[in-house]
């Protein structure tokens, strides 16, 4: 393994997601559309309401404005972060599998991947904080911030897992609109959450704990440790699947 | 020997595309597979390769390979240069090497002024020139091309021609996969593909 091999194939890397006109549209826009709906059509009434994370005593009180735009923060981050983690592994299969008869090792083409993924989850959680912050101040902007960076690694991995998988471009994203509309996208709202019948499903989905962290990192000053090592973990479960999947399917005969 | 395989089977499904293909190949020599279309010709290529498995058999290589597959399978959103970067690092090769061949398979294949074009941008033509080009970086001890001329003009098939003829000089084994029956001067050794078995 070397470091040129690394550094080459993450230049390569990125320099294909910056010229690809729809990622830099989406990355621009969806937030920003996201976050201009949410201004147009909220109130500003204030909502009690728990979060399963926290103890049972505890309500948090905020507007339904302010609550939607940190739940549409982390809805847009977990959509976009694992739309492009399937583009990174899924679009260029056949050319990495060339790369690595001409030379590369598995493992060096797959931390490049990685490296680049790291950097687009760091750089759209920056840009979604600051975009949500320009909207709703947010009292832990730097906290706030490692929520959308954990909800962007849970979904990423997951986005690398269905591209590791599946070969056909539209299974994918199909796939991955299909739970980041169901989970991110409604489930983890903490307006529904709180009322839902059955919260143990709820729990046991990929953006519970993300969710949690960015919720309360963003409008308490409770401690997320728990939420943030869990969403470590569960990120890491579909890292570690995505990457045997990887391995199994670039490996030379 | 550069390469010898011996019993190679395969199968797609009840389909027994290659039963029990052996020959070997020699420094400087350049032999061709003939055969119909969905003869397995690729499906062999790819086994010796090493981009698929065979249910059967074995594949002994020995020095540099360099594969062409058919399509050109290259990065949409980079450009040519790039391409010669990244696979060049991929081989191993340093930066005076790569610059040398670079330029050198830019101005026999003539395509110099598509250097910095990305690869979406340009023809099916330059897209093998490329595609080919890249089999060729490292300089070769075993050369595979599948149909490597696909989309190429008469000039460009002639230069490929005149490269070949100058590799096997050097010492290079090639195989090559063709249709074209008027190539059978060209090459060494010719076999058919045919019922899964080479005569």
């Amino acid at each position: 393994m070397t470091a040129n091999k690394i550094i080459t194939g993450l230049s390569m890397i990125l320099r294909m997601l910056v010229r690809q006109k729809i990622v830099i549209i989406l990355l621009l826009i969806i937030p920003a559309f996201f976050l201009t709906i949410v201004e147009f059509t909220t109130s500003d009434r204030m909502l009690p309401f728990q979060l399963a994370s926290l103890d049972d005593d505890v309500f948090i009180n905020i507007s339904e404005k302010g609550i939607s735009f940190i739940f549409f923060a982390v809805a847009s981050s977990g959509f976009l972060v694992s739309f492009l983690a399937l583009n990174l592994i899924q679009k260029n299969n056949t050319v990495n599998r060339r790369l690595i008869i001409c030379g590369y090792h598995p493992v060096e083409l797959l931390i490049s991947i990685l490296l680049a993924l790291f950097l687009v989850v760091v750089l759209i959680a920056v840009y979604i904080g600051i975009l949500t912050n320009a909207f709703y101040t947010i009292d832990n902007l730097g906290r706030f911030i490692l929520g959308l960076v954990l909800i962007g690694f849970v979904y990423g991995s997951y986005g690398l897992a269905v591209g590791s998988l599946l070969k056909a471009e539209l299974e994918g994203i199909l796939l991955i609109v299909l739970l980041v509309n169901i989970d991110v996208g409604w489930l983890q709202n903490p307006l529904f959450y709180a009322e839902a019948q059955n919260q143990i499903i709820i729990k046991y989905l990929p953006a519970y704990f993300p969710s949690q962290t960015a919720i309360i990192t963003a409008v308490t000053d409770y401690s997320a440790a728990a939420a943030t090592v869990n969403s470590i973990l569960y990120g890491s479960i579909f890292l570690l699947f995505s990457m045997l999947i990887f391995f199994y399917k670039m490996r030379t005969k | 020997m550069i390469l010898n395989s011996e019993h190679i089977a395969k199968s797609f499904g009840r389909n027994k595309v290659l039963k029990d293909i052996s020959f070997q190949l020699e420094a400087g020599t350049i032999t061709g597979i003939v055969g119909e279309n969905g003869s397995g010709k690729s499906v062999l290529m790819e086994i010796i390769v090493g981009v698929r498995s065979a249910d059967k058999g074995t594949v002994n290589k020995n020095g540099r390979i360099g594969y062409c597959p058919q399509r050109a399978v290259l990065f949409p959103h980079l450009t040519v240069q790039e391409h010669f970067i990244y696979f060049s690092v991929a081989y191993g090769i340093d930066n005076q090497q790569s610059k040398r061949r670079f330029e050198e398979l830019l101005h026999h294949f003539n395509f110099k002024k598509y250097q910095q074009e990305k690869i979406i941008n340009l023809s099916g033509g330059t897209q093998q020139k490329l595609n080919l080009s890249i089999a060729l970086l490292h300089e070769p001890d075993l050369l595979i091309l599948d149909e490597p001329y696909n989309g190429f003009d008469w000039d460009t098939y002639q230069r490929f021609w005149d490269y070949t003829n100058h590799l096997k000089k050097l010492g290079c084994a090639i195989l090559i996969v063709t249709h074209l029956l008027s190539e059978k001067e060209r090459l060494d050794r010719i076999y058919e593909l045919e019922n899964g078995i080479l005569v």
